[in-house]
């Protein structure tokens, strides 16, 4: 048997973590969209769906540098509270994974903590990966 | 096409993938990509991107409801996702050096087989035998939930697990290599190899796919491939769809879940069969 854990303790954190982090990114997303309609952006776009080729177009970031530039700008570029609110998406599953560790360590749950840790590294090396063979 | 007519109409597509996607298991994109392509004429390449959204979309709406009610065992999808996950890596390494034809047809095959095994299980609503596995005791993989439909508390305990954990590592290598996603086979695994009862299976993949899908959303962003307005309608309705998905699947019996499960099987085998034949369906 797996050492003594409090019931569900665990699961409830990285419950939370997921929620959380679901939805204030969907909040950033639908907050985004709406400042983009306000500004009349549903008026005047047609929505350009096949990929241009050279620069990206409205709506497509590709670094959080990009999007740091579009938050800073006065007024605030909507699509990039937009695309913040997809960042915090995507960062959720790993967040809840890291949050997991100290969780299954304070439950002495320390072959969990491990596996939790030995798939978080693993996460960050096919990131590395992914992005070496990108670039 | 203007933008509303756009946002809306994807926004109502992606509820109904989210909902779908919660009871299967799946992230979504096997059947965003296609209508998202064919019925709206999205680039390929940001089709895709909307998918991987939509796969992290899923999963943290659906995962976080399952994980509270008991129905995802995190013990057991952070066990399994050490295995895809390697299989995974070791799968993009071995890309463009294995010929993948041959792979593709192989793959098409197992999957056939699948198909058969879950018809031969579709009566089973919960699995008869919790002998003891070895590697589950000293894992942990068990658990307990209540089933709202039986209304009784359902112990399960995972059988065959060093099976389990190969066929989710080969899962891994052939969605790295093939670039598919793999969220059919973690459920099929955990289904038919590990004995576990069939929505603790989709539940547990609801988890699994979006550790998963995080490690390689970062390469779609950094690509170009994610358009914000193309992709903030789909995570809107996915997460919208996914959680409205959980209380249904919580409400449904094994066997059902099964039987919504069967067609997804039948499509990816033929898909595979028809690639390693050349014959590319998208």
């Amino acid at each position: 048997m797996t050492p003594t854990r409090p019931a569900f303790a665990v699961e409830l954190l990285v419950a939370r973590v997921l929620l959380v982090g679901g939805l204030v990114g969907l909040a950033l997303i639908v907050f985004g969209l709406g400042l983009y309609a306000a500004h009349g952006g549903f008026h005047q776009h047609v929505l350009l769906l096949s990929r241009p080729a050279g620069d990206a177009p409205p709506g497509v970031f590709t670094s959080l540098r990009q999007i740091g530039v579009g938050l800073r700008h006065r007024p605030v570029d909507p699509l990039a509270l937009s695309a913040l609110g997809l960042v915090l998406l995507m960062a959720t599953p790993g967040a809840a994974v890291t949050l997991a560790i100290p969780s299954f360590l304070a439950a002495r749950d320390f072959r969990y903590a491990t596996i939790a840790a030995l798939v978080l590294a693993m996460l960050l090396v096919s990131l590395l990966l992914a992005g070496a063979i990108h670039s | 096409m203007s933008l509303t007519v756009f946002s809306v109409a994807v926004l109502f597509t992606s509820l109904g993938a989210g909902v779908v996607g919660a009871i299967l298991g799946l992230g979504g994109g096997i059947l965003l990509v296609p209508i998202l392509t064919i019925f709206y004429g999205v680039d390929l390449h940001y089709a895709m991107g909307a998918s991987i959204i939509s796969v992290i979309a899923t999963s943290s709406g659906a995962a976080a409801s399952y994980l509270r009610t008991g129905l995802s065992n995190l013990r057991v999808g952070l066990f399994l996702v050490m295995a895809t996950v390697t299989g995974a890596l070791t799968g993009a390494l071995l890309a463009g050096v294995v010929p993948t034809r041959w792979l593709e047809l192989i793959l098409g095959l197992a999957l056939s087989y699948s198909a058969f095994t879950t018809i031969r299980q579709l009566g089973d609503e919960l699995p008869r035998d919790l002998s003891a596995d070895g590697l589950a005791i000293r894992f942990g993989l068990e658990g307990t939930y209540h089933d709202l439909r039986l209304e009784r508390e359902i112990p399960y305990r995972a059988r065959n697990v060093a099976g389990g954990f190969v066929a989710m590592y080969g899962a891994g290598v052939l969605s790295g290599m093939l670039g598919i996603g793999s969220g059919a086979f973690k459920v099929l695994a955990m289904d038919y190899l590990m004995r576990l009862p069939m929505k603790v299976s989709t539940a547990t993949s609801n988890f699994m796919i979006g550790l998963t899908a995080a490690a390689s959303a970062g390469i779609y962003f950094s690509r170009g491939d994610i358009h914000v307005l193309i992709v903030a309608p789909v995570a809107v309705g996915v997460l919208a769809g996914a959680y409205l998905g959980t209380t249904v699947m919580a409400r449904m019996r094994n066997t059902t879940v099964r039987k919504l499960f069967l067609p997804i099987v039948v499509y990816l085998a033929l898909s595979m069969i028809l690639r390693g034949l050349g014959i590319h369906l998208l």
